[in-house]
Formats: C-alpha cells, structure tokens, sequence
C-alpha cells in the first residue's frame, strides 16, 4: 500500500512524571509544536518547489498536443510565468499564498486551490470512514485475539490480519466491485452521492491499517495483560471486562494511538490506488496526475493543504496522550 | 472480423444533407459515398426509419425522455473550446457549442452553424451563417460571434489552441450572416478545425471569467454544473435549432481514467457508454447481458519513430532492416486480438490523402541480408514509450524486441513516465519512440506539417526532406483534388524512406447499454450524445 509522506512529525514525545492536576507546561508545549509545525511546513513548501522544477519534464509541453511547435511550447511557459528565475518564482508564489492564493492549475486553468477544495469533502469523508472503520474493527480484533489467545478466535484474528496486510488494494477493491456491485448489485461500483458509495472505498481503503492496528492492539494487550497490576485488578474482584476494558486497553491504546495519528496521514496521500479503483473524486489521484503533468501549483497546494491537516491530527494525537494518560507530561 | 462500424451508424449518414453547391469542394472526391443524391438519401432514411420500427410523422416529434450517463477514459479539464486538444473534451463541450462546421463519422464536413462555406482563393474562405439561432443566454447568433470565436483563438496566446490559428489574417462581417476569412498563406483544413472550435457569443468578451462560470452556446445541450475533472451535467435544449434533437432530456458525462471501473460501471449498469475499451475486455462484455461492444476503425494510426539524426538509424538501411524484422500481423492477431488494421499508408482510410501502398513486407531473412551488407553488428537500440499512454504498448514492445532479437539488434526497452519520455524525445536521446497520432481533426496536413517539416520536427524526429516540405506546402490549398495529389505524393516519399514505422491503424471498441438508440461508434474516439435515446 502506498505510504503517504510522513512530513510534520518531530520531537516532543509523551514524558512521564509524578503528578497530576492542571499543567500550564502544556500550553507552552503546544506553542513550541505549533512553531515547529510553521518550519516544517515551510521547509516542504521549498523541498516540494524545487523538487518539482528539478524534474525533467516541461509543464507547456504537457499541455500542448503532441507535437505542438516549440515557439508555442516557449509562449506558453513564459505565460505559466515558467521563464523566471526559480528564486522570483518562489517569491511570488510565497507572496501570493499568504494573500491566500495558490496560483492558478495549469491543467484545469482555474485557481488550484478551488480544485483542490472541490475534492477536499470526498477526500475527509473517505479517510474518516475508514479510519473509524479501522479504529473500531482494528481494536476489536486486536482484543478478542489477546483476551482469547491460542483460540480459533486468536488464529482468526491473525488470519485476518495478514490478509488485511497482503492483500493488494487494487486487487481488493476489483474484487469489491465484482461481487457487490457487479454480481449482486448490493452497492454502486464507483463515484460518490450519497452514503452508499463509501462503503466499498472505505472497507478497500481500510483494509491495510486496520490489519496494523488490529495486530499492535493484540500485541499491546498481550504486554499489559502479563502485568502485575492486571492480576492485582483480577484478585481484588473486578469484573473481567472492567479489567480488559479500563485497565487494561487504556495502557495498551498509547502506542495504538501514536500508529492510527501516522496511518490517518498515509490515507490522506495515500488513497491513490483506491481512489483510481472507485473514480473517487478526491485528492490523491489529483496529485498524482498533477505530477504527472507536471502541474505544480496543484500538486504545491495538495502537499500544503495535506501536510497542515497531517500536522494537526498529530497535534491533536499528542494532546490526547493526556486524556488516555493523565500521568503524562509535556515539556 | 471487426471492422464493421456499428449497426446504429447507418441511419446516421443518412443525416448528411447537402444542400449548396459550394459544398462539394469540402469533401475529398475519394469517397464514393458523397455522391449519393437527395432522393437516396431520403430513400435510406425512408429504410431506415422503417428498419427501426418508427413511424413517421407525430411519433418521430414524441417529446425527449430519460437520462444517460457517459464513462469516459480522459478527464475533460476546461469548459473553454479554445483551450484544449483533448478528444474528450471536444466530445462533451460539442453538446454545448455548436461548430461551424460538423463532421461525420466518414470525414465528411457538413453544415453546422455554418450553412455553407466556399473558398474565394486560396487564403480566403467565405462562411455563410445560419440565421435565427440563439445561444443558451438569449443571444443572437450573427457573425460578431465568429469574428470574436475565432480572433480570440488566434490573439489570446494563453489558449492551447492559438498556435493552429495564427495563420488567420483577418476575420471580417459582410452582413449579419456572412464571414469571410483571410488567411497569411493557404489554409485549405480551415473548416476541418472549425469542426473543433465552440462558438461563443461575442457578449463573452466582456468577461471571460465569470462567462465560464456558467458558459453558454448554441448547443444541444445547456451546462447544467461540474466538478474539474470528475463529472459534468447537461440539461436539454429545448430550443435547439434542430428539430428532434436532443432526445433525452439529461446527459451526465463521468471522467474514468481506470479502464477495470469503467467496465465494472457499466456491467453494473451504473453507466450507458464507455469509451477506449481494450481488446482484453471485449469478451467478458460481450458475455454480459444488457451489453453491446461496438468497434469501428479509427482515424489513427500507431507510429514508432526513429531519431533521424542519430546513428544508426539515420541511416535509411537500418530502418528498412528494422521494418522488414517486424511481424506486423502478429502484433495486431495475437496481441490485440485482432482490434488494428494492417496499414497500407501512412494516412488511414477515410481521410483525404489516404492511397493503398500495399502492406511492409516481413522478411527477416532479407533483413539480416540488408545488416550485413551495410557491415553492421551487435546493433542495440533504444526503444522509449510514454508510460501506460497506448493499449498494450509494453507487450508490444516486447514482442518487437525479440523480433529484431531474432536479426541481431538488441532492443533496450525504456518505459518512461510521459513528462520524461518527451524531454528525452526534445533532446534526441532515443532510436526508436513509440507514439501514435488520432488525425484530429480529420485532416492530415496537422501531422504532415508537424513531423515532416525541418521546424516542426526539429525536436522531434529531426527530420528534413525539402522535396516533402515543398509538397507539404503545396497541399495546403483548398482544392482537394490537388491536396489528394500531393498527400499521395507525400505519402509515396514516406513509404520509400520510412522515417517512422507506421505498425497498424487503431481500432476504437466502445461498450454502450442495450438501452442506448442510436449510438455510433465514432472513428475519432468522440461519444456524441444529442442524437441518442434511450430506452
């Protein structure tokens, strides 16, 4: 499964310390993150800019017809602004983001942050759904496999896991299709109305991390679960489920949450292959041939616009070690 | 086996009406088929309607119903018809604007906006326009939105389009409803191009942004909304100046790119056409109920190029021993199951200019004869292909290797990313280039002016021949008898030289719903929707 880039996360992992209550570091924490973010996302804006000129491959020539003259091919660049020198051209391009304007695509000759936008909703709604489809199948699994370890239930579970992980998302996807859509004619096969067109996606899209998770949770649970603590909880009289539940899957959930923070950011970029298989009208496809027509300012706004929201779920991710931890401590 | 163009193509050419004199220098002389007379023609639609049922009179008036949803392989980017060469594009916004001039599924121009059209020399064409159409905002049709049509192609440099009509002198009126155009230097596939180009209403101008927003032509068809890219809505016409067209009353075109979902739609019978099928999939259509695959020859034709400058494939031996290394029928039987042509001249059928050369020769024998004779040894060539552009390109190319394997030139197969692919093309790094050419917009002076002259080919194939460059010149003119002349002449050069191998004519498959009436399978790749019912 494709991985999405990993830009944004750095430092300023969860700390223990001895004592609880209201946390005034926390706030200075969020600030040095929020600074952090600033850099990061600056630094790829470059990395991304020069990347993308550095690139063999000339943008006019991608618009043309084959074969159109050079003369036409040297108009149209100076006209994309193609011909100024690469520093000018970065200066205007960061003038021009912060008025709010990330240049017009080059493809669709319309701003590309309005392109962008239009494929933003399907883009959220698809990575939501299969991010609680995988937060809610994943964890469930991962549980029933430690609790029942060595059972039918466990083998299952690990079965499930490694196809979930093996399986092509193309292939998956096909096969989707094929069977509900085609055969039965339960689900639509493609595009995006109304809810019924997420179901495929999602489960095709979840498929890969849910097996992760599912396999991290087991592995997590199965830690904690040989802990002292679990058997004290056992021996005063608490209920089976208060021990799984409260005791010990909160202690598991840290490392689980750290990994879906990292997965939600590879469904952002990463749901190339099953955007393409369902004609999912959201932004990975729309990198990809952005790149592959070298349209740079479409492909300049996706990686901004992703790289913010991949900073912010980590942020956020962050923040919520707190919640499941209150042990845990920012500096 | 395949060559049969749809069943629902027939009625259509009985459509073709011909009504001014002036018409008859805007078809090749080639084709028998425009000789029909009036009364045959009605006398074929007479058939025609009776074929299918219909009776004429009220019921052929019966009001438009339904709604039909279109998959199409390339993403359409812009409502601007000046601002693309797409053939997607060109299909959808056709529903929108109307032309000047229209095209038939067998080359033939025939009135659109333009009711006529005649050349006054040889730079000067004269168009004499419809009267009492309206575009889809109120605006009259008159010649003011021609003359703004067309400047604005030819003065706005920003638009893809501008580099064909930079040979247009002048736009001028002569009355509301005549056009005359001048030209700097013949211009004989003018109305071949117009075939391509929207008219707008000259109110646009005033401004061109928001006048995209929500566009307006003439059309069939009235923009109903889109998302870039993805999919875009039209509403029916209900004044359109044609009688009985369109015949549903909503058409919803669905951009695809990924062939596997295109079929899975419409085998869900979520879609009612798709186009740019692969001979692969023809069978598991066929066997699907509710569907029908239709395929026509298309007006393309498959060409591999050679680096002209570059040894050693400048040198004409060379290519002839490549040509003659290539088992041509192979290719076409075994790896396209049988969906291409065999080519017999570098302009496929149907186009003006297209003469019967007979089949290249496959002799290998000879071919190893022709290396060793011209003393070379351990040739190895590179072979560069723009990635996942041409159906089954990859396996081509593998096959080809091992045939020129087989007289002892190694083949390195360079699957390039198409952005990479072209910038190695600009700078001459390749022997051999895998590329193809749609004779949009069915003329072939476009490709012959672009590859077979010193500036068009300069980085490209870099080649330059004076003798073809003048003849390319010469069949600029409007006569098509004297265009016929020198494309053959042209043609008869190119056969000798082979500056390019020219492997098979495409065949273009289309899967369509047993629901769709009408629908033809268009040889220019284009999915026409205003003349289609549907059940």
């Amino acid at each position: 499964m494709p991985r999405g880039p990993a830009a944004g996360e750095a430092g300023g992992g969860p700390r223990a310390s001895g004592f609880a209550g209201p946390d005034p570091l926390m706030q200075a924490y969020l600030l040095r993150r929020a600074a952090q973010a600033i850099v990061t996302l600056v630094g790829m804006s470059v990395l991304v800019f020069v990347i993308l000129r550095v690139l063999p491959g000339d943008p006019a020539k991608m618009l043309l017809p084959e074969g159109a003259p050079q003369s036409a091919v040297d108009e149209l660049n100076r006209q994309l602004g193609l011909k100024e020198p690469l520093h000018v051209q970065y200066a205007i391009f960061l003038r021009s983001v912060f008025r709010g304007d990330f240049g017009q695509s080059f493809q669709y000759r319309a701003p590309a942050l309005q392109v962008v936008r239009e494929r933003l909703p399907a883009t959220l709604q698809l990575t939501f759904c299969a991010m609680m489809l995988t937060v809610v199948a994943g964890v469930t699994i991962g549980i029933v496999a430690a609790v029942r370890r060595g059972t039918r239930y466990d083998y299952a579970g690990t079965i499930l896991a490694v196809l979930g992980q093996s399986l092509p998302n193309f292939w998956l996807g096909i096969m989707l299709v094929l069977l509900f859509g085609v055969t039965l004619r339960w689900l639509p096969t493609s595009g995006f109305e109304n809810w019924t067109y997420l179901v495929l996606p999602s489960i095709t899209l979840a498929a890969y991390p849910t097996a992760l998770v599912a396999r991290l949770t087991r592995s997590s649970m199965l830690e904690i679960l040989s802990r002292d603590f679990i058997r004290t909880g056992r021996a005063k009289g608490l209920a089976e489920r208060a021990v799984i539940l409260r005791h010990a899957l909160r202690n598991a959930t840290i490392p689980v949450l750290t990994v879906i923070g990292l997965q939600i950011g590879a469904l952002l970029g990463g749901a190339v292959i099953t955007e393409s298989v369902f004609a999912w009208p959201g932004m990975g496809k729309l990198v990809v041939d952005a790149i592959y027509f070298r349209d740079f300012p479409v492909v300049q706004t996706v990686l901004i616009l992703s790289a913010t929201i991949f900073v912010l779920i980590n942020l956020l991710v962050d923040a919520l070690y707190t919640v499941v931890d209150p042990r845990i401590r920012y500096r | 086996m395949n060559w049969k163009a749809s069943i629902d193509s027939e009625p259509f050419t009985t459509h073709i009406a011909r009504e001014e004199p002036a018409m008859d220098y805007t078809t090749p002389d080639h084709s028998k088929s425009l000789n029909v007379t009036r009364r045959q023609i009605l006398a074929g639609a007479g058939a025609a309607i009776a074929a299918a049922g219909i009776r004429p009179g009220p019921a052929a008036a019966q009001a438009r119903k339904g709604e039909i949803v279109a998959g199409l392989s390339e993403r359409m980017l812009t409502l601007d018809p000046a601002n693309h060469y797409s053939i997607s594009a060109t299909s959808v916004l056709r529903h929108i604007y109307d032309p000047l001039v229209e095209v038939t599924n067998d080359s033939k121009f025939v009135p659109c906006l333009a009711e006529s059209w005649t050349p006054v020399n040889n730079t000067t064409w004269r168009f004499t326009l419809r009267k009492g159409v309206k575009f889809h905002d109120g605006t009259a049709f008159t010649a003011d939105s021609v003359i703004y049509s067309l400047k604005r192609a030819r003065d706005n440099t920003k638009l893809i389009k501008a580099f064909v009509y930079q040979d247009i002198d002048d736009v001028r009126k002569d009355g509301d409803f005549t056009v005359i155009v001048s030209t700097k230097r013949p211009f004989g596939s003018l109305p071949a191009h117009l075939t391509m180009l929207g008219i707008l209403p000259h109110t646009a101008a005033a401004n061109e942004e928001a006048f995209f927003q929500k566009p307006a032509g003439t059309g069939p068809f009235k923009f109903g909304g889109w998302t870039h890219g993805e999919q875009i809505t039209l509403i029916a016409n209900e004044a359109y100046w044609k009688p009985g067209i369109p015949k549903v009353e909503k058409v919803v075109f669905r951009f695809i790119p990924e062939l596997s979902t295109r079929v899975a739609a419409l085998r869900a019978g979520e879609l009612h056409v798709i186009d740019r099928v692969w001979p692969d999939n023809v069978q598991t259509l066929r066997s699907t109920a509710g569907v029908r695959v239709l395929d026509t020859p298309a007006i393309e034709a498959q060409r591999w190029i050679f680096q002209l400058a570059k040894d050693p494939v400048k040198d004409p031996r060379v290519r002839h021993a490549i040509s003659l290394a290539i088992d041509r029928n192979v290719i076409i039987k075994d790896l396209l199951l049988g969906y291409a042509r065999p080519v017999v001249s570098p302009i496929p059928p149907g186009l003006i200019g297209h003469t019967n050369l007979g089949q290249k020769a496959y002799d290998p024998e000879k071919a190893r004869q022709i290396l060793k004779d011209a003393g070379y040894k351990n040739l190895s060539l590179d072979f560069v292909l723009m990635k996942d552009l041409y159906p089954k390109q990859l396996e081509i190319v593998q096959a080809v290797a091992a045939m020129l394997g087989d007289v002892g030139i190694t083949v390195n197969i360079k699957n390039l990313e198409i952005a990479t692919a072209r910038e190695a093309r600009t700078a001459g790094n390749y022997d051999m280039f895998f590329s193809g050419w749609a004779h949009m917009p069915h003329d072939p002076d476009w490709y012959l002016g672009q590859w077979f002259t010193k500036a068009g080919a300069e980085k490209l194939t870099r080649y330059s021949n004076p003798k073809v460059e003048e003849l390319i010149a010469e069949g600029r003119v409007p006569d098509p008898k004297v265009r016929q002349q020198k494309y053959e002449e042209i043609e008869k050069a190119l056969w000798e030289d082979e500056p390019e191998i020219w492997p098979y004519y495409s065949v273009a498959i289309y899967a369509v719903s047993e629901k769709l009436q009408n629908f033809q399978a268009r040889r220019d790749y284009y999915v026409l929707l205003y003349d289609v019912g549907i059940r």
